[in-house]
Parts: C-alpha cells; sequence; structure tokens
C-alpha cells in the first residue's frame, strides 16, 4: 500500500518538474490540473481505507471537494482570467529554464538532509513521501519567485498550497475535518482576490507584470 | 554450437525486425491523420532501393566520408547484440559494465556521423553535426543517470544480469523508479532517434533538420547503411526500455524451444505497445525550437535523477 502512495508522491513532485519547466501559461494550468487530480487521487485511496478500516467518511468528502475546487473550478477561472490579458508565454526570467530546474533539483536534495538531520520525525528511515511532498512546496515557492507575471504566481501559490496539504494528508492519514475546510476556504478566496487583482492590474496598466507596479513607489 | 544460433536469433530479432518498427509507427501517424499511409513495409523496400542504386560520393570528400556509414551501421550492430532481447535466450555478448559499453559504442557512430556531415563541407552539414552534437551531449547523462540507478538496485552493471534480476518475480525494480526510468528512457528514445519534439524525421526542412541534414550528401548504398543503422538503434533502444521496464519473461516458467518462441511473442507486444506511444507522442506534440531543447533535456535528466534519489531515500536496499 505504502508503495501507491510512494508512487503517488513521485508523480506529484514530477508535475512540480514539469511545471518549473514549462512557460507557456495554457501549460500551466494544464499541468496544475494533472497536479490536483493526482492528489484527489490519492485522497481518494486513503478515503476508501479510511472508509473501510474506521467508517470515516470525511477523506472522501475532501477527495470529492479537490476534484470540484482544484480540477474543475480553479483551472476554469483560471482560464477566464488568462483569456483576458494579453500575454501568452513567459519570456522574461530571472534564470533560464534548465538552471531552474537543475534549482528544483538541488532543492529536494536540500529537503532531503534537512528531513534526515531532524531526527524527531524519522523513526527509523525518512519517509520518502515526506521527502517528496515538502520538496513540492519548495519548488512552489522557487516557483513563485522566478515568475515575473501575476498569474505564474498565482499558479506558485496554489502548487504551495498543494505541497502542504498533501504533506499533511500523508503525514497525519487525513486531517481533522474542520481544518480541511478552513484551508480550501481560504484558497478559494485567496484565488478569488487573486483573479479579480490580475483584472485589475491589467486594466490600469495594460501589463500584468509585477515589476512595473514598483515604479509606483515614490 | 549453441551460440551460434542464440546470435543468429538475436540478430534476427533487432537486425531483421528493426525497419518494421519505423514502418508500424509511420502507419499509426498516417492513420491519425486520415491517410491510408505506406505499407508497414515501407522501409524494406526503400533500403532494397537504395542498395541497388549507383552510391554517388563529393570529390572533395575524404576516407571518413566513404567509413562513417559501415561505422554507424557496425556500432548499432554491436549495440544491438549487447541489449538481450528475452532472458530465455542466453546472451551471445555478457560482460560486466556492458551498458556502459553498449552506450560507448553508440557514441562512437554518431560521432562518425557528425565528423561525415562535416567532412563534405557542405552547410547543412555541418549545421547538423554541430545540432547533434547539442543534444546528444545534453540527452547522455541522463541515459548514464537512468541506467547506473537501476545498476545500482540490482547490484550489477551488466545488462543480462540486471534483465535476470529484474525478470525474477520476487526482486522487482520499485514502482516509482520503475515509472522515472521509463518516463526518461522514452524522453531519451526521443531525442536519440530524432522524433518529433526534437526532430522532425519525414522532413527536409533547412531550418529544422538534424539527423537529416548530417546526412543529406549521402545516397544509394551508404544512405541504406545510414537508415538501417538508425532504424536498428531505435529498435535498441525500444528494447532496453520493454525489457527492463515492462518485465514479462518471469511469468515463463518452462524451458525449451516453447519457452523462446512464448517470451519473443510477449517482446514483440511489448515493442509494439512502445511504438504505439512514440507514435502518440509525435501525433500530440509539436516540434520544438532548438533552444527549447535544453528543456526537454533538464526534464529527461530531473526525472532520471529524481529516480536515483528515491533509490537514494529508500535507504539504498538492494533488491
Amino acid at each position: 500500500m505504502s508503495d501507491i502512495f510512494d508512487t503517488l508522491s513521485v508523480l506529484i513532485l514530477m508535475t512540480a518538474f514539469v511545471l518549473m519547466a514549462n512557460k507557456k501559461v495554457k501549460a500551466y494550468i494544464k499541468t496544475f490540473r494533472v497536479q490536483s487530480a493526482l492528489i484527489a487521487l490519492s485522497a481518494g485511496i486513503l478515503g476508501v481505507g479510511a472508509i473501510v478500516d474506521e467508517g470515516r467518511y470525511d477523506l472522501m468528502v475532501v477527495c470529492v471537494l479537490i476534484v470540484i475546487l482544484k480540477v474543475i473550478y480553479i483551472p476554469g477561472l483560471l482560464h477566464k482570467t488568462y483569456a483576458g490579458i494579453e500575454y501568452r508565454t513567459e519570456k522574461d526570467f530571472i534564470l533560464n529554464i534548465p538552471i531552474l530546474v537543475l534549482m528544483s533539483c538541488s532543492l529536494v536534495v536540500f529537503t532531503y538532509f534537512s528531513l534526515s538531520a531532524s531526527g524527531s520525525i524519522n523513526e527509523g528511515g525518512i519517509d520518502p513521501q515526506l521527502v517528496n511532498t515538502i520538496s513540492v512546496t519548495m519548488i512552489g515557492l522557487l516557483f513563485m519567485i522566478t515568475r515575473k507575471k501575476a498569474i505564474g504566481q498565482i499558479i506558485g501559490f496554489l502548487e504551495v498550497e498543494n505541497g502542504i496539504f498533501i504533506t499533511a494528508m500523508f503525514s497525519t492519514q487525513g486531517m481533522p475535518f474542520i481544518v480541511d475546510m478552513g484551508i480550501f476556504i481560504d484558497m478559494l478566496t485567496a484565488v478569488m482576490i487573486m483573479g479579480v487583482l490580475v483584472f485589475k492590474i491589467n486594466i490600469t496598466f495594460e501589463s500584468i507584470n509585477t515589476d512595473r507596479l514598483n515604479k509606483l513607489k515614490g | 554450437m549453441n551460440y551460434l544460433i542464440y546470435i543468429v536469433l538475436q540478430i534476427i530479432v533487432i537486425i531483421v525486425f528493426a525497419p518494421l518498427i519505423n514502418g508500424v509507427i509511420r502507419k499509426i501517424k498516417a492513420l491519425s491523420q486520415k491517410r491510408k499511409g505506406a505499407p508497414v513495409f515501407q522501409m524494406y523496400f526503400d533500403l532494397h532501393k537504395l542498395f541497388r542504386k549507383t552510391t554517388v560520393v563529393s570529390e572533395t570528400s575524404s576516407w571518413i566520408f566513404k567509413a562513417a556509414p559501415l561505422v554507424f551501421f557496425s556500432t548499432a550492430v554491436t549495440a544491438a547484440l549487447l541489449v538481450p532481447v528475452s532472458t530465455i535466450i542466453p546472451q551471445p555478448l555478457t560482460l560486466p559494465g556492458d551498458f556502459i559499453v553498449m552506450v560507448s559504442v553508440l557514441a562512437l557512430g554518431r560521432f562518425f556521423m557528425m565528423l561525415a556531415g562535416l567532412d563534405t563541407g557542405s552547410t547543412f552539414g555541418g549545421m547538423g553535426s554541430s545540432r547533434e552534437a547539442l543534444i546528444s551531449s545534453l540527452i547522455e547523462p541522463s541515459i548514464m543517470v537512468s541506467l547506473f540507478t537501476i545498476a545500482l538496485i540490482t547490484g550489477s552493471t551488466s545488462l543480462s544480469k540486471i534483465l535476470f534480476v529484474v525478470n525474477n518475480s520476487e526482486t522487482r525494480l520499485p514502482l516509482q523508479v520503475s515509472i522515472l526510468v521509463f518516463l526518461a528512457l522514452l524522453l531519451i528514445i526521443i531525442a536519440e532517434t530524432a522524433r518529433i519534439p526534437v526532430d522532425d524525421p519525414s522532413t527536409h526542412l533547412e531550418l529544422t533538420m538534424v539527423h537529416e541534414a548530417m546526412i543529406l550528401e549521402y545516397s544509394g548504398r551508404h544512405l541504406a547503411l545510414m537508415e538501417y543503422g538508425a532504424a536498428v538503434k531505435q529498435l535498441t533502444f525500444i528494447t532496453l526500455l520493454v525489457n527492463i521496464l515492462l518485465p514479462l519473461d518471469g511469468m515463463i516458467s518452462r524451458a525449451g524451444i516453447a519457452a523462446i518462441l512464448l517470451s519473443l511473442l510477449f517482446y514483440a507486444a511489448k515493442v509494439l505497445i512502445a511504438a504505439v506511444l512514440i507514435a502518440l507522442i509525435e501525433i500530440n506534440s509539436v516540434k520544438l525550437k532548438l533552444f527549447s531543447i535544453p528543456n526537454l533535456a533538464a526534464l529527461a535528466f530531473i526525472l532520471s535523477f529524481v529516480a536515483f534519489l528515491q533509490y537514494f531515500v529508500l535507504g539504498g536496499n538492494h533488491v
């Protein structure tokens, strides 16, 4: 069983790398969709286990919520935002893509070593799922700071959120339901506000390059 | 005496059926475009035609131009002999570290092809050679890392030993490692055999061609050897992919002729699956521009490196 979760965590990590190697907004949204679907799949498998073993239905509800929110609703919202703005491809990076991908790889190594240094979490051997999922969060942060356009940063934020969520789910085998709900509602509000803001930035400045906002400073 | 039979069997399987894989991939592509397409055996007809045609050699070229097709074809055949098609058939060539030999032998063939591209002094040849050098230097690290990952897990650098360990039903590769290495090798095959996201095999458009640009000056027998060598190399890589990562031979418990035939049947089915997969990738993607290829290569490298890391994270235990 843990073999399946190891594989799923590796695949989620892989989508983080694919996201990093992409530069088209359409591909961002598609990859995010795949990542969320993988998370929903892991929640579903855990949920089936929870129903059979303990009779808890909350993880199944979480799985359905992930499918509705992260696989269908939020990517759709991003598509709508993206249709309203000018650019299609991310052009100016702080570093070029191969270097960014290699940096993400070194983040995985860094996570591994920092987890192995903190001995209290791991009883005999490090959990590969933990390494992979925490790496997703780290790569999401790197994604966020290396993309200059607002829509890339939103995707980065969502990836960080995905990473934290899947870390919590794998390490606790299902958080309390109220915590899950809180996270979802927070994320939904954040994405909606960001979507509106991207629109506003685009209308006011005719571009969503966040660097230009710096010109507002006196 | 027995070994002679096995060598012949290995040669027949890889070298005789290599052009067929190209035919299958082309047929699937044609069907996806609602065309009837050339027959599956078209490449055999082409090779037959080319072998009978006059060979034209440029006056300004040196011996390298004439030697390169022979070197390229013979290195491809050598590499094909190193990758076993089935664990039931004992290997004609087994030596420790033979996948390193395989990669370096293929690199030798590619080196001669690049030299031949430069030799005639035509602009396209030089351009193709420099592009090929770029792509191969980007893709080679990921071949080595992914094969070394498997070697570390199985505890051997000999391909036939690796296959034996992988096919034993008690000592499978961990699932996540095999998925990652599978994806990495798929990207490697696409780059090595000049398929669509990296290079378009069916066009002679000056701006984009890589493989075709290098062999542009060849004709007749030489061209046939080049094309045939490329097909053999492609089937060698596909064999490596399917035999390491889709092991089925462990299910055969008997020995003898029937077991060999059954394992070859499995092998054919696996190769067909891989060919369909490659064709699907070709259909569903567009050719990348040359400067986006490093991104793809970085992804292939990362896939193999993360597989290596998974082995490391899992505690480095042998299977």
